[in-house]
């Protein structure tokens, strides 16, 4: 399943807003990819996710695969979408 | 006995003990396990658990920015391709800490290269979590114990460091490295202790166990201080102890005698942040509002001027004495053309350069001031006035600008008027000045400089001018005996040696700047004004 959200959150994918994201993430069977541009790392990775460098505004794909990607995307959506914190 | 230079980090002065933190040995990036592939693999998770609950236990402990940080850090550490790239590094058989070591090193400097200030400073955060998990697989604690008050000297200090350190231990923090807006300082100000950063050879040149001092708004450290630099720091500690205990007592008391006469204590200030501090030391207004400030980029505009004296005015709540642009050929303002003079102090400057050019430079601000005055107590004062035809002009001039607002239908309302008195024509001839003015406030830097022919700016003669010599305290003598109320607004107003004795020779209100209201209201309350005004008597002796 996927999901092309823009970034909502006002300091973009910085430490505290991805450590929420990939906190999340790791919750879910699924397997969780973001994209910029073409770059693609895994969201259950922190590291991955803070070297995507993501800017609040950015348009993110966000891709879902597995039992549980309803569910997955249904949270994650929002999460990007709103104000991390 | 040496003196170290760094970044001032966080400011106050401390004399401690030196507790060094050596670094931890560096790490062989080639170093290779025995072959056993699958052994050294369970020693790296076993490393990264171990690693996680004391970054947990950490966590716990840790509040604000430092809290966020170690969230972060904490995902780092769980992160499933950190390890996994450590697991392929060490099936080719480099060790757990090479690897872990290696794969950190590799994230770290992809973040660092990115353009965002804020992720590239967190390729620090991924280097620190490969050396908790190298820490964990060398059974070395990272943790930083204090055992007595000392001042932490080390190479950096990162965040998960810096919690568990005992505050009522730590008395400073020095590092090599480091930069004025780092988290280091951050915290170190959030404690309130003094921290110098990027203080080259403190490693190199700091045993463990040395005394130092640390002064955290000059960014030094000095090793092994000699009994001079010791005294020093101690009388500077023991003087911010005073003001700190003055500040309590009589923040909210109102400046007086032993015997309850009022003599007001106001504040000097030249801005709205100034002004809110005199505010928080207990000002019991403003005595002088330097405008000249305001004109460092050009005259403001009416408009502007009715802006920042209504801002100053709501962050005040209390009486604003206003001085009217004291401008001269010392300071070249854009877009006003002041030829060039041979003696700017004695030159076009305050109210001549005013009254020279009314509709330039004097009625705006009064415009401005008259209008704020509608909501608030406002005052205005005219500098380097020297005979009352300068007084008389100026009135009318104002008296104009109201009622050129009432007409335009501009609310607007008068003030009192008074005048520094700082030039010898002004002080000698005071009493010619009474029907003109409200008030007069003595500008004792420029005065005694006029008096005793001192140009203040000039080393060579500077020492010569005696803010406290018979010939300025005649002049305020004779000042204070015209019967207009009489203020100082000079440096000497914040002396306590000087505060009361002029309290004694009859100035009833004196302003200084924000940071000596506490002082001056305590020496003050030490004496009687009859006492005060003996030490007046025997200094005109």
């Amino acid at each position: 399943m996927e999901r092309t959200i823009t970034l909502g959150s006002k300091s973009g994918l910085h430490a505290r807003p991805a450590a929420v994201f990939v906190q999340h993430a790791k919750t879910f069977k699924s397997q969780i990819w973001l994209s910029k541009k073409d770059k693609t790392v895994s969201g259950k990775s922190i590291l991955s996710v803070l070297a995507l460098g993501a800017q609040q505004g950015d348009e993110i794909l966000l891709k879902v695969d597995g039992a549980d990607a309803e569910v997955a995307i249904n949270r994650l959506v929002p999460l990007l979408e709103g104000d991390l914190g | 006995m040496n003196v170290l230079r760094g970044v001032p980090a966080s400011p106050g002065l401390v004399i401690g003990i030196a507790q060094v933190l050596r670094p931890a040995p560096p790490v062989d990036i080639e170093a290779r396990h025995t072959g056993d592939a699958a052994g050294e693999i369970t020693r790296l998770e076993q490393a990264i658990q171990s690693a996680l609950l004391r970054l947990d236990t950490l966590r716990g402990a840790a509040s604000g920015q430092t809290a966020e940080i170690l969230e972060a850090q904490r995902e780092m550490l769980d992160d499933p391709e950190l390890k996994q790239g450590a697991e392929e590094l060490i099936n080719d058989n480099l060790s757990a800490a090479a690897a872990i070591t290696r794969v950190a090193a590799s994230y770290a400097e992809q973040l660092a290269s990115l353009p965002d200030e804020y992720l590239a400073a967190r390729a620090e955060d991924v280097r620190e979590a490969g050396r908790r998990i190298v820490a964990e697989l060398r059974g070395i604690s990272l943790e930083v114990r204090l055992t007595h008050p000392a001042i932490l000297v080390a190479q950096d200090l990162a965040p998960a460091e810096t919690v568990g350190l005992d505050p009522a231990l730590l008395q400073g923090i020095v590092t090599e490295a480091g930069s004025a807006t780092g988290h280091l300082a951050i915290v170190a100000q959030g404690l309130d202790i003094p921290a110098v950063v990027g203080a080259a050879g403190v490693l190199s040149q700091i045993a463990e166990g040395t005394t130092l001092i640390v002064d955290g708004a000059q960014g030094t450290v000095t090793i092994a201080p000699d009994e001079q630099s010791l005294k020093a720091a101690r009388e500077h500690l023991a003087a911010t102890q005073r003001d700190k205990q003055d500040l309590q007592i009589y923040r909210d008391r109102q400046g007086a005698s032993a015997d309850g006469i009022p003599i007001e204590v106001f504040a000097n200030i030249g801005s709205v942040a100034e002004a809110r501090k005199a505010v928080e030391m207990g000002a019991e207004g403003v005595g002088l509002f330097r405008t000249e400030l305001l004109a460092a980029q050009g005259l403001p505009t009416e408009e502007e001027q009715y802006t920042i004296y209504a801002e100053v005015a709501a962050v005040l709540q209390r009486p604003l004495i206003i001085r009217t642009f004291d401008i001269g050929g010392d300071k070249p303002i854009p877009g006003l053309d002041i030829p060039p003079e041979a003696n700017p102090f004695l030159g076009w400057r305050g109210i001549r350069l005013a009254l020279d050019r009314p509709e330039t430079v004097f009625l705006p601000q009064i415009r401005a001031i008259l209008r704020t005055a509608v909501t608030h107590d406002l005052r205005i004062m005219l500098p380097m006035v020297a005979t009352p035809p300068e007084v008389k002009q100026a009135r009318e001039l104002i008296e104009q600008a109201y009622q050129n607002l009432q007409k335009a239908g501009q609310s607007a309302r008068r003030v009192p008027v008074g005048i520094m008195v700082e030039t010898p024509a002004a002080a000698l001839t005071l009493d010619h000045f009474k029907d003109l003015i409200d008030f007069a406030s003595i500008g004792t830097n420029d005065l005694v400089q006029y008096t005793y022919a001192v140009d203040r700016t000039n080393a060579q003669v500077r020492e010569r001018a005696q803010p406290l010599g018979l010939a300025t305290l005649r002049l305020i003598k004779q000042i204070c005996q015209t019967g207009i109320p009489i203020a100082v607004c000079g440096q000497l107003a914040g002396d306590v040696q000087a505060a009361p004795l002029l309290a004694g020779l009859g100035v009833r209100e004196l302003s200084v700047a924000p940071a000596r209201v506490p002082s001056i209201k305590r020496v003050l309350s030490t004496m009687t004004l009859a006492e005060m005004q003996n030490k007046a008597e025997e200094a005109l002796q």
